[in-house]
């Protein structure tokens, strides 16, 4: 029998800070609301919900700590030594503090935005946090059994999430949308892994790079359903991620979730979802990465155009911002397509300045939003400047980021993905993306365009920012000129270890490669 | 062909119709839902055919009887339709229902007032009811046991919080009022 003593529980710890969190707060929720008074507070559902966001927040920031002092020294661990099924390397690290970060970014933007469209539970922050639980699973997978319950685990709360808003027809259809859609992409990826399955006989990635390597395979078909199972794998991600064709569902789950929740779903999804494509391929492919090339090579082109053509006519700014992010899972695409350390560490960098600058747009629409009514057209945002100067500076600086233009993160994000692109040979690809980032600085300045030059007799119904809010909002324009101006860090107290272009190559070397 | 393979072909063949009725069926939710439980029972006979005896058990006891009759629960509760059976049909229904129950509460009756049997010597095969669980095992079935609390641990445990996020979320969904 395998005893308990093969485990090593240190390897739980970011995951267990998160849902041991969302246990309390869901139990925090039930004892403050059955008493009057709590502490001397009266106890109204804003304040219980401000209190469960704090306590989310901290154990959200304990995780992200746990994450933080492993990933300097660099070290590799292992859940179990003989079936890891979970790893912690640097790469895990990395991206369990992305997400962390992003999760708190999240709940100081929902307390105020929660309140005013009166949906402020408890039962929000825990459902966050096991999200949050699912994506670091997914990130740290390297067993198909893993992976596939990151994936749910992720999945599952954030449907809920997008529905939050119970009263509003728009939530409910986009919550009943995404899962649909997401539980098709679900039996699409099982079935996929379940041909890899047959194919290999391990669910492990490294047993199953070995075993495609191996050159004696158990059955003559093996090849042709491994390549079937992988195609499979790559399809039901792609959903996840949304790329074109696998994105019809996106601009209608952001239009109808809350902004808090369509902001973590176009951040930490697709952040953990790529970073599990990336470890998945990374280990797995070697005998297919010739084959899959010119998949991922037209999955990357027709994102990325279908994407910005399509955010062009779209006069809904959270609509348009769901076309953007399509668009800019087309550029990661091509790192896939290249499938170097060097553009993967540039994807890992490209994810942390997205994290940034659509966190930011989106935290800006949702301190706009008041008393039910959502504030996302282009009409609304129309003489803007006037009303809100300081939202309108902090909307205009991260449109200009996801333009990529520079002096912002977006551009340097944009820079390295391209270059390394470029080194790899694929240029026709990288003429392509340029072509597109230009048609996308059309429809990121409709909004600067909006907020500056267009006047309206009607004025924002909110007047005031939440200090959640104003927090995010400046961290995030803080970040987004830091990274445009410094990627290697700046010499100057703590920013001088802040070197977040080492921090991704740093990342990427402990990944086993195949060709690369 | 030996018999396993002809065997394993005629329950396959079960499992992908049972399938597509279940997919076709659009106006008899509950013809879908017996449709359901004959792909399941027959999943069920495929696993016995690989040698995994305990599983399929498993799969015979939670998928086939507890999680279909749920569904069928539930069917039945939101979408009561009379139209379906024509009363006539209704009492067919009613009569072989009577009579199935009677003859297992005859047996049972007969198998308590003969005694209780004794467990029997030979713990191998499928001796009949009263051994199921030592005939399961006794083959060396123990091992998806021991594997589900020591290599698969941490799978089993991820699941438990991916049940309790969708509690939690049916529940925030469908809960008639949050305060």
């Amino acid at each position: 029998m395998n005893g308990l003593e093969a485990l090593d529980l240190s390897v739980l710890a970011p995951l267990l800070f998160v849902s041991g969190g969302s246990l309390l707060v869901l139990l925090g929720e039930v004892l403050l609301s059955h008493r009057a008074t709590f502490l001397g507070k009266a106890t109204s559902p804003s304040w219980i919900g401000t209190v469960l966001s704090f306590v989310s927040i901290l154990f959200l920031a304990l995780a992200f700590f746990s994450a933080i002092f492993p990933f300097g020294e660099g070290t590799t661990k292992v859940f179990h030594a003989t079936s890891p099924m979970l790893v912690l390397d640097p790469l895990a690290n990395f991206a369990i503090a992305l997400l962390t970060l992003a999760g708190i970014f999240v709940c100081l933007m929902s307390v105020t935005y929660l309140a005013e469209m009166d949906i402020h539970h408890g039962e929000y922050y825990a459902l966050l946090l096991l999200a949050t639980a699912g994506m670091m699973v997914l990130v740290a997978a390297t067993d198909l059994m893993t992976l596939f319950l990151g994936i749910e685990l992720m999945s599952i709360p954030i449907y809920v999430m997008a529905g939050f808003d119970r009263k509003k027809l728009r939530s409910n259809e986009s919550a009943l949308k995404y899962l649909i859609v997401g539980g098709f992409a679900s039996a699409i990826l099982l079935y996929g892994m379940a041909l890899l399955y047959g194919a290999t006989g391990h669910t492990d990635f490294t047993e199953i790079r070995s075993a495609l390597a191996s050159g004696n395979p158990p059955f003559a078909a093996a090849g042709a359903l491994a390549l079937f199972g992988f195609a499979l794998i790559v399809v039901g991600l792609a959903f996840k991620v949304s790329t074109v064709p696998f994105h019809q569902w996106t601009p209608d789950v952001y239009e109808g979730a809350p902004t808090p929740v369509a902001a973590y779903m176009s951040v930490c999804v697709k952040a953990a979802a790529f970073v599990a494509l990336l470890r998945f391929l990374g280990v797995t492919l070697e005998s297919f990465a010739d084959r899959l090339h010119s998949l991922f090579w037209i999955l990357a082109l027709l994102t990325m155009t279908v994407g910005n053509v399509m955010a062009l006519i779209q006069e809904n700014v959270k609509r348009m911002l769901a076309y953007s992010s399509i668009a800019h899972a087309g550029y990661l695409l091509i790192a896939l397509v290249i499938g170097t350390p060097e553009a993967y560490s540039a994807m890992l960098f490209y994810l942390v300045v997205y994290l940034f600058m659509n966190l930011g747009a989106f935290g800006v629409m949702a301190a706009l939003a008041s008393r039910g009514e959502e504030f996302d057209t282009l009409d609304q945002f129309a003489g803007l400047a006037k009303a809100r100067p300081a939202l309108a500076l902090v909307m205009t600086l991260f449109m200009f980021a996801l333009a990529g233009i520079p002096g912002t993160g977006g551009f340097i994000a944009k820079f390295t993905l391209f270059a390394s692109a470029v080194n790899a040979g694929q240029v026709w690809l990288v003429i392509f993306a340029v072509l597109n980032s230009l048609v996308s600085v059309f429809y990121y300045l409709r909004l600067p365009v909006a907020m500056y030059m267009k006047t309206s007799a009607r004025t924002p119904a909110r007047v005031d920012l939440g200090s959640g809010e104003s927090l995010v909002l400046i961290a995030c324009a803080a970040a987004v000129l830091f990274l445009g101006f410094f990627p290697s860090g700046l010499d100057v107290f703590f920013l001088k270890s802040a070197d977040v272009l080492a921090w991704t190559k740093f990342a990427i070397t402990a990944l086993v490669f195949g060709a690369a | 062909m030996t018999i396993e393979v002809a065997l394993f072909y005629v329950f396959a063949l079960v499992a992908v119709l049972g399938a597509l009725g279940l997919l076709l069926n659009f106006r008899n939710l509950v013809a879908g839902a017996i449709c359901l439980v004959a792909t399941m029972v027959s999943l069920g006979a495929i696993y016995v055919l690989l040698g995994a005896y305990f599983l399929a058990a498993v799969q015979i006891m939670v998928y086939a009887g507890a999680i279909v009759v749920v569904f069928l629960f539930v069917i039945m509760l939101l979408n009561i339709r009379t139209d379906v059976f024509t009363p006539s049909q209704q009492l067919l229904f009613k009569i072989f229902g009577i009579l199935i129950a009677g003859f297992v509460l005859f047996q049972f009756l007969t198998a308590i007032a003969g005694g209780l049997p004794a467990f029997p010597t030979t713990p191998d095969g499928f001796g009949g009811y009263r051994d199921i669980a030592g005939a399961l095992f006794a083959r060396g079935d123990a091992r998806e046991g021991t594997q589900v609390v020591g290599d698969f641990i941490l799978p089993f445990e991820i699941a438990s919080l991916l049940l309790l996020a969708a509690i939690v979320g049916s529940v925030v969904l469908a809960k008639r009022r949050l305060e």
